[in-house]
């Protein structure tokens, strides 16, 4: 029997062996099947009620009938005014009230006659994300009260409104939609690269420590197989339980779009087959590369327990990898491109972004994919004889 | 065929015993687990490899499957050298090693057929060859069931039948009743004899083993080794003789153990 065909053999038993764990189906199914559409549904809930909050014209005031000039004001903006409820500042702290509450003084209105400039509280918990929001909005009403006051004012005596305005304010953002989005939406390549991390994880624990420990390495070497067969067999096999949940977890974002109830966030979130493929050129080498390192550490573990910890180093370089690019917020270095896990971060990102990346941007993380894979599959050969009978 | 001369090995092993809380390394203990080894091992014949724990015994085995570099000495399988050509010499031999896991999520069948594809076999013959073991040992029907929740003994045959798939002319067993009951024990004791004549296919057997009754009941020669060396081979009755001895057990601890024998 050629090499080949021995890999096709071990590659065939190792592929049912994994699929048949339990553990493995169920980490794929939870983490790559419904991930997708869960994190989306999850976003959106979170947009849509930001949404709705700041669609709401609803302005809170306590002590309104003091401010009669306040409230016609209000009113004139077509905000709807409710009256505070006593205890607001319980409710405010429970975060049960997510609106801001304004506070009105006992004297506002003859002070205001007087030209005494009365204070105007504005109360809001800033524990309490969604009264923050509220917060801002009543600030930017009670500023524009202010103004008209002050515009009253001087036009009574004759000046003219634009002495207090001598420069003019005018933001242009220049951020696409997508790019927009990306900062809801940034989490999601993370998520995808967990997925393929624990999926792999099993599988790669079991054809290695798993094996040594069950005792069925040494009987498996006594077989007249190359080495070399034996092991690209099983790292195919482990690739391949990796390479599925990435294919899973990325297509499983389609079906997941159909889920979004903000109707912004759909607009924002574009993410088509295009994009699936894309985010695959980008995980598929990722996968590969990372099912061979598992294995190398897990190769010199004598039980899978054992192989469990040494791996958590892995893992733990992978989920912290990325957040280099979350704190550099956006700044990105030449070098990224060349550390694993933080380079399939941005190239993800980037396609989120709707920005393409050309075969410059996906050459530097696939020759590191290449190396960790040769690397490590080369150890893992050069083990074998000597894990088996230790 | 197999022959095994004048095998040597040694290991470093790593030095236990550190001084409180030094850090500093003592050189590591040479522990020399085969010194000299001679075996001999006819076609037709079972083989007896009768030692104490900690003889050297699976060490010599290992070799013998190349997964353990000797030192010195010279093993061939059937005229096979296994340092120079060790996938052949495997070809021609089916291994029973100390470890006998099988894939708990796969039925007795396809752990027997995964390694006869292994030995490359077409799918076909390795499950024809699969159900003709199962017959043998009795276990048809276990075979189709998954690996799991087997007893000692099922284990124990499918993973004998695993390492028979390919049919081979020499059997190499390290232990195997350990771990069988009485009924298992003389089934298994009675293939080995059918294996042995020629309508089984006339094969080489060795059989490792510390149970003196085994090699009593089955061997045509016993090879004893102790300490890493071949101190005696012969058939039991040359054994007794050589010795003086009336019960075997008796002759085994005179042969593997002479100094203690001094003391008592």
């Amino acid at each position: 029997m050629s090499g080949l065909q021995t890999v096709a053999v071990i590659f065939r038993k190792e592929i049912v062996d994994a699929l048949r764990d339990r553990r493995t189906l169920l980490t794929v199914l939870i983490s790559s099947v419904l991930m997708g559409p869960l994190v989306l549904l999850a976003i959106s809930a979170l947009v849509a009620s930001l949404e709705a909050n700041a669609e709401q014209r609803e302005i809170v005031v306590a002590g309104l009938d003091r401010a009669p000039s306040l409230q016609n004001y209000f009113e004139r903006q077509s905000y709807t005014v409710r009256a505070a409820p006593s205890d607001y500042e319980a409710l405010l702290h429970s975060a049960r009230l997510t609106d801001a509450v304004v506070v009105v003084p006992p004297d506002f209105e003859p002070a205001l006659q007087r030209g005494d400039a009365p204070i105007v509280e504005i109360v809001s918990d800033s524990a309490n994300q969604r009264s923050q929001a509220s917060s801002s909005r009543a600030a930017r009403l009670l500023g524009g009260f202010s103004r008209e006051r002050a515009m009253l004012n001087l036009a009574v005596r004759g000046v003219s409104p634009d002495v207090l305005e001598p420069v003019q304010l005018e933001e242009r953002d220049l951020a696409s939609t997508q790019t927009r989005a990306t900062q809801i939406t940034g989490m999601l390549p993370f998520f995808v690269l967990m997925a393929v991390l624990t999926g792999a994880l099993n599988a790669a624990l079991d054809t290695t420590a798993g094996e040594r420990e069950r005792g069925s390495l040494e009987p498996l070497l006594m077989n007249p197989t190359e080495r070399w067969a034996l092991v690209l067999g099983k790292w195919g096999a482990v690739a391949g339980v990796g390479m599925l949940i990435a294919v899973l977890s990325c297509f499983s974002f389609l079906p997941g779009q159909w889920l979004l109830r903000s109707d912004t966030l759909a607009a924002m979130f574009q993410y088509g087959p295009r994009e699936a493929l894309l985010f695959l050129v980008v995980l598929l080498p990722f996968a590969a590369a990372v099912s061979a390192l598992l294995m190398a550490v897990a190769i010199r573990c004598k039980t899978f327990k054992e192989a469990q910890a040494s791996t958590t180093v892995v893992m733990l370089a992978a989920s912290l990898l990325p957040l280099i690019n979350v704190f550099s917020l956006g700044q990105e270095s030449a070098w990224y491109l060349w550390v694993p896990a933080l380079a399939q971060n941005l190239l993800m990102t980037r396609v989120l972004k709707g920005d393409a990346f050309g075969f410059e941007q996906i050459a530097a993380p696939l020759l590191v994919c290449v190396l960790i894979a040769t690397v490590s599959v080369w150890f893992v050969a050069r083990h074998l004889r000597s894990a088996a009978v230790r | 065929m197999i022959q095994i001369e004048h095998l040597a090995k040694q290991f470093s092993a790593p030095a236990a015993g550190r001084k409180g809380l030094s850090f500093k390394r003592t050189a590591p203990r040479i522990v020399h687990a085969v010194r000299d080894v001679n075996l001999h091992a006819p076609d037709g014949h079972i083989t007896g490899l009768l030692g104490p724990n900690g003889a050297g015994k699976t060490t010599t085995l290992r070799m013998l499957a190349g997964l353990i570099t000797p030192d010195a000495g010279r093993m061939a399988v059937d005229g096979i050298d296994v340092a120079t050509d060790t996938r052949a010499a495997l070809a021609r031999m089916g291994l029973l090693s100390d470890a006998r896991g099988l894939y708990p999520r796969l039925s007795a069948r396809e752990n027997i057929v995964y390694y006869g594809r292994l030995h490359g076999m077409n799918t076909e013959a390795a499950n024809a060859r699969a159900e003709a073991l199962a017959q043998m040992f009795e276990m048809s029907a276990l075979l189709d069931r998954r690996t799991d929740g087997f007893s000692q003994g099922e284990r124990m045959k499918t993973a004998l039948a695993r390492a028979l798939v390919h049919d081979p002319a020499n059997i190499v067993l390290d232990e195997p009743t350990n771990g069988l009951d009485v009924l298992a024990t003389r089934a298994l004791r009675d293939s080995l004899r059918w294996l042995r004549s020629p309508a089984g296919g006339a094969k080489c057997i060795v059989f490792s083993t510390h149970i003196m009754q085994e090699v009593e009941r089955l061997c045509d020669s016993v090879v004893v080794v102790a300490h890493g060396r071949t101190v005696a081979t012969g058939s039991v009755p040359e054994l007794l003789a050589q010795t003086g001895e009336q019960d075997f057990e008796e002759a085994f601890v005179k042969l593997a153990f002479p100094e203690e024998e001094v003391v008592a």
